[in-house]
């Protein structure tokens, strides 16, 4: 605690420095923009160092040996912790907490939607409630589960004691309080109303409260990129003896796809938006309108963006294929067409990116090439269904919460998925782009492909991470209401959206009312199912009944250990023996701990089919 | 070990004649009323008749699953040890990769030779978009804000520019779209079929279809059809009112 | 930023107080090599956005008022101080201490200059093409972004440095130079490609 508070004093001298230094330098309001990038700029150097960036690594640069929080207490989840696990901890708290207040504006809009003409908001208050809720989901879907879950399973999968980089992976994650805090801050200065696509050049002309979020989400992507490049190095380098690629965790695969992506690609948005503040204080044009750059902007986001789509979504991916043999009792089905298939959709990904802009105006012959690739990608996708129903086909299927929410996953992005070809159609496209058509698919594929998949993982290795077991009755209830709801919300709003509602409005007309008003009240049930989801993971969290170190039986290296895993991961060193998913292969292994006895739990007894 | 594959193949089998049922007795699509509408229309309904045998497969096993595959779980025992199936595995690359080739080709390629159509037209309307209206100009020289009124029938071209941010000009009922992108001229023609006004449906009516600002929503202007002759002296009109 | 991905005393530190089990640590310096090279690969897609944004808005289209003497004399200073960075990491793997500190000192010195010079070339450059007018606004992009690497390239060479001053590094504990001299490389390899992107095409 007291770290946060040095830093948060830190970070309230240098914002003032910052804007105080700009006006006594080149006059003008403590309240223009360049006085508040600076002001941002010297309150995260603040901030990062008064969190424990001076002992981590001010004293390493003075040549002194840096130090850490403690590794004890429950203070360190307020302190420069590198444990990988606090790490993991503090990122899903507060991505969860982003997720709420992102939902709350979602209730928000739809109480506004649910009837026609203007009720609680006004139009551009409407706008820019859409584009803080489309802005902070969206950093919830890149980040939530490969920092809350890659960074607490990940290195504990491949047998590693902690991350390749501890401290960058804590500095990583205090990146991401600041990015709150700006783009929650950003009202103050009146907000942002261009969407999360932040589309020059409106984001160029728009009140002050667009330069927070520039650079809220500048300092994101740097915190993804860390993040990213930890990820892969972990993976690469500190695998255990015998952890051969090929017995690699699914779920682990799916973090390096994604942190693939999000090392390389993560820059062009932070390069977009750089250049549209650029175009706010430092007098460049690149957007203006006399330029004829229109469309610059466009391809420099969606070259991020449009990956970003499946950094958001392959951790799920991975989250379903990890948890699915679990409770089927079944090896993976075809693991190597799934890694291939997760490994084609990044390769696959970054040269789609210009199906977001049929409509544009850009040069008629893009849109061939980018109708191909795009649907090229249902198939590598298409491998990963295989995979899953394939695990299904015969299965022993056992229906905890988490196989629960991954048949509510199947189910949403496959409606996700298929809708997504009617948009890569250019034809189609023509009509549908920017209606509720768009918003129903990316809430079936974010909602449906990322958040589902997080839910399951937040139950999945609840027990793990808590030592504790969430209620199942609960967390069943839970899993078949959010379902059903979300699809009660989402199915109409393709209809508002064929028959011609455009997306980001406050207003529209009549004829709509009928289906905004039933998705609205859908929308509110939903809503009110993740008091349920939160309350129950929170209460089981303190009172829940032991869980054992292995209570789902799973094979992989993080169930062999207790729960919540000790200190440095393993009381001894394991090897890696066979294959993680081999449930009912007879006599097959997939562990061993080099001295026998030490280790908490051996490998799951085989249990003959 | 092969008992799961008949239930699930009806199960298919049902879903999709169901589906196929529902997809073709039920419209969601408002009323068509351009060429480019028509073109469009039919691309969507191949698609969601293409669309429902795959979704049908996958629901099919999981309700199948969900009947026939659960286990108590107090006696867990392990499920077939069965890793992979390269046959399996074939098909369904074949099957995949043929369903997307076929997308691709039609609705695909062919309609978007379809609705894009011959760079030729009768007449050109400029659109210019500002925050936040619109403002006609006819091949006459007039120029109108309160209403965009087409001929039917013809072929109209129009050019689409914005003076400041980014709007886009959409007609639902005619199905089109196109950007209205500062320093550029972007184009698209429509080929208007009926006559009509908002008055027979509010999808006549030209949406701004990108996010421009506040007045965003209320950036919307009607839409009227009417015979040639009738926009022709609609259009020396506007001239002798100004 | 290159000493952030040092070796991390912290972790061995803190296993050492714990006898049970050990995480192997030769996996370091290769973690630490691999690392190194991801955020480079990662920057230069920065770089590329940069790149692409000025092909996109200007082509190659180039202003006759261009310092093109000036620039020249930059690329070399910059390429010079490449073979002295080079020459100080080699020097403190063969542990001549003396000549490392000394080429580092080079190697600042030359980044100074050319930083100098950048500011003589924005001066200029705000007369003939400011940052409103399309080619300027590329060119103020890419020096400005170029130079803000420049800068924190210095900044990690003084850390350097001053380390050595104080008796740090040696024949087997060099990671820290060799990570802060390719970064400086790389930050030349950039304007290798800035300077024809932005003078010569
Ligand atoms: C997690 C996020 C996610 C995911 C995974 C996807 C997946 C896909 N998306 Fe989506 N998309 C978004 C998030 C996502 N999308 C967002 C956020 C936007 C809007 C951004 C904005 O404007 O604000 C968007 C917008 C968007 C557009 C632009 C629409 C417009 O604005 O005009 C398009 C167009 O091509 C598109 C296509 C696709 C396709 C083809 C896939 C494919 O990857 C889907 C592949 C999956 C399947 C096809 C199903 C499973 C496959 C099988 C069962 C095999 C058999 C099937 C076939 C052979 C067809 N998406
Ligand atoms: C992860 C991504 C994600 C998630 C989870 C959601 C979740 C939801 N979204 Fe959203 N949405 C986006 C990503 C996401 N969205 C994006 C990217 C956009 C585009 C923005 C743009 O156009 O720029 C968008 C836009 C968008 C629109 C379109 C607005 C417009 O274009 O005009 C709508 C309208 O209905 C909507 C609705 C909803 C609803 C009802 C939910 C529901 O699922 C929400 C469910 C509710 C909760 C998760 C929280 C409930 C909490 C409480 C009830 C309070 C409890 C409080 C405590 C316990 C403290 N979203
Ligand atoms: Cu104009 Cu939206
Ligand atoms: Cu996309």
């Amino acid at each position: 605690m007291k770290y946060v508070f040095r830093a948060s004093v830190l970070a309230f001298i240098g914002y003032v420095v910052g804007i105080w230094l700009t006006v006594a330098i080149r006059g003008g309001s403590p309240t223009d923009e360049v006085a508040v990038v600076f002001g941002f700029i010297l309150a995260l150097i603040g901030w990062l160092g008064g969190i424990g960036g001076i002992e981590a690594f001010g004293r390493q640069w003075m040549g002194k040996k840096p130090k850490t929080s403690p590794e004890k207490g429950w203070t360190r989840y307020f302190e420069f912790s590198i444990d990988h696990k606090v790490i993991g901890i503090q990122y899903g708290v507060t991505f969860i907490s982003v997720l709420l207040i992102g939902g709350i504006g979602a209730m928000l809009m739809r109480i506004e939607l649910a009837s026609a003409g203007q009720g609680i908001l006004d139009l551009d208050d409407f706008n820019k409630v859409v584009s803080m809720h489309g802005i902070l989901m969206v950093a919830v879907a890149v980040a939530g589960i490969l920092g809350a879950f890659g960074n607490y399973i990940i290195p504990i999968q491949v047998g590693a004691a902690d991350m390749a980089f501890p401290r960058l992976n804590a500095l990583a994650f205090w990146l991401v309080p600041p990015v709150a805090i700006g783009l929650l801050g950003a009202p103050f200065l009146g907000s942002f109303n261009a969407g999360w696509t932040a589309y020059a050049p409106l984001s160029v002309t728009n009140d002050s409260g667009q330069i927070l979020f520039n650079l809220a989400i500048i300092t994101f992507g740097l915190s993804s990129i860390l993040g990213g490049i930890n990820v892969l190095v972990t993976v690469i380098t500190m695998r255990a003896p015998g952890m051969t690629w090929g017995r690699l965790p699914i779920f682990t695969w799916a973090g390096v796809a994604a942190s693939l992506l999000s090392f390389c690609v993560t820059q062009f948005f932070a390069a977009a938006l750089i250049l549209v503040t650029m175009d706010r204080v430092a007098g460049t044009a690149f957007f203006g309108p006399d330029v004829g750059t229109g469309l610059l902007y466009e391809h420099i986001f969606w070259f991020y963006s449009h990956p970003a789509v499946y950094i958001m979504v392959l951790p799920g991916f991975g989250v379903i294929l990890e948890l699915v043999p679990t409770f089927a009792r079944k090896p993976l089905f075809a693991y190597k067409a799934a890694v291939i298939g997760m490994l084609t959709i990044v390769g696959l990904s970054v040269v789609v990116w210009a199906h977001h802009m049929f409509t544009s105006g850009m040069a008629d012959f893009l849109h061939g090439p980018f109708m191909i690739l795009t649907e090229a990608i249902s198939i590598p996708t298409g491998l990963v269904f295989l995979s899953i129903i394939g695990t299904l086909w015969m299965g022993r299927l056992w229906f905890r919460t988490p196989l629960l929410l991954a048949f509510g996953w199947l189910f949403n992005f496959l409606i996700g998925g298929i809708t997504g070809i009617f948009l890569a159609d250019v034809a189609t496209d023509i009509h549908l782009h920017d209606t509720y058509y768009v918003v129903a698919h990316f809430h079936y594929t974010i909602v449906g492909g990322s958040i589902f998949g997080l839910l399951a993982a937040a139950f999945y290795w609840f027990p793990k991470i808590t030592g504790r077991m969430y209620n199942e009755r609960l967390g069943q209830i839970f899993a078949v209401w959010v379902t059903v709801m979300f699809n009660f919300t989402f199915i109409p709003l393709f209809w508002v959206g064929i028959n011609g509602m455009n997306r980001r409005v406050g207003d529209y007309p009549e004829a709509f009312e009928g289906a905004n008003r039933f998705a609205s009240i859908s929308a509110l049930i939903l809503g009110a199912s993740f008091l349920l989801f939160v309350g129950n993971l929170v209460y089981s969290a303190i009172k829940g009944p032991k869980a054992g170190p292995n209570p789902w039986n799973s094979r992989t290296l993080e169930w062999q250990i207790s729960s919540p895993p000790p200190q440095h991961n393993f009381t001894s060193q394991p090897r890696i023996v066979g294959h993680p998913y081999d449930y009912g292969v007879e006599g097959s292994r997939y562990v061993v701990f080099d001295e026998p006895g030490s280790s908490v739990s051996d490998a799951p007894e085989e249990v003959h089919a | 070990m092969k008992k799961s594959w008949i239930p699930v193949f009806l199960l298919w089998l049902l879903f999709t004649v169901l589906g196929l049922l529902l997809v073709m007795n039920t419209t969601v699509l408002p009323a068509q009323y351009s060429e480019e509408a028509e073109v469009i229309d039919e691309a969507y309904e191949l698609l969601e008749a293409l669309a429902v045998p795959v979704m049908a497969l996958i629901f099919a096993i999981m309700v199948w699953g969900a009947i026939s595959w659960r286990s108590r779980g107090a006696d867990r025992e392990d499920g077939p040890p069965q890793r992979t199936s390269k046959a399996v595995v074939g098909v369904w690359l074949v099957v995949t990769i043929s369903l997307a080739v076929g997308v691709l080709i039609n609705p695909g390629f062919v309609g978007l030779a379809a609705v894009r159509g011959e760079p030729v037209s009768d007449y050109v309307v400029q659109l210019e978009g500002s925050q936040f209206f619109w403002e006609v100009t006819y091949p006459n020289g007039e120029s109108a804000l309160d209403e965009l009124v087409v001929p039917v029938h013809k072929r109209v071209r129009y050019d689409v520019h914005s003076t400041d941010v980014l709007h886009s000009f959409w007609v639902p009922a005619f199905r089109t779209k196109i950007d209205a992108v500062p320093g550029l001229t972007t184009q698209v023609y429509i080929t208007a079929t009926h006559t009509g006004g908002m008055e027979d449906d509010v999808n006549l009516r030209i949406q701004c279809a990108e996010l421009c600002g506040a007045g965003h929503a209320q950036m919307a202007m009607p839409v009227r059809v009417v015979e040639e002759a009738e926009w022709l002296a609609y259009i020396e009109g506007l001239g002798s009112d100004g | 930023m290159t000493t952030d991905i040092a070796p991390d005393p912290a972790v061995e530190e803190s296993h050492d107080d714990h006898g049970e089990y050990h995480q192997d640590m030769t996996f370091q310096p290769r973690a630490n090599r691999i690392g190194l090279w991801m955020f480079i690969f990662s920057e230069c897609f920065l770089f590329a956005a940069f790149l692409s944004a000025r092909y996109y808005s200007t082509g190659t289209f180039r202003p006759e008022e261009l310092n093109q003497l000036l620039a020249l004399i930059l690329t070399m200073v910059l390429l010079v101080s490449s073979i002295s960075a080079y020459l100080a990491e080699v020097s403190i793997k063969y542990n001549h201490r003396r000549n490392f500190k000394l080429f580092t000192i080079v190697t600042i010195l030359l980044g100074f200059v050319f930083l100098a010079g950048v500011v003589v070339e924005l001066t200029e450059a705000i007369h003939h093409y400011p940052p409103g007018t399309p080619y300027g606004t590329s060119y103020f992009m890419l020096i400005g972004l170029h130079a803000f690497h420049v800068v924190s390239g210095i900044g990690a060479l003084f850390i350097v440095l001053f380390l050595g001053f104080r008796g740090h590094f040696g024949s087997s504990d060099y990671w820290g130079v060799e990570g802060v001299v390719k970064y400086w490389h790389f930050v030349d390899l950039a304007w290798v490609i800035i300077y024809p992107t932005l003078y010569l095409f």
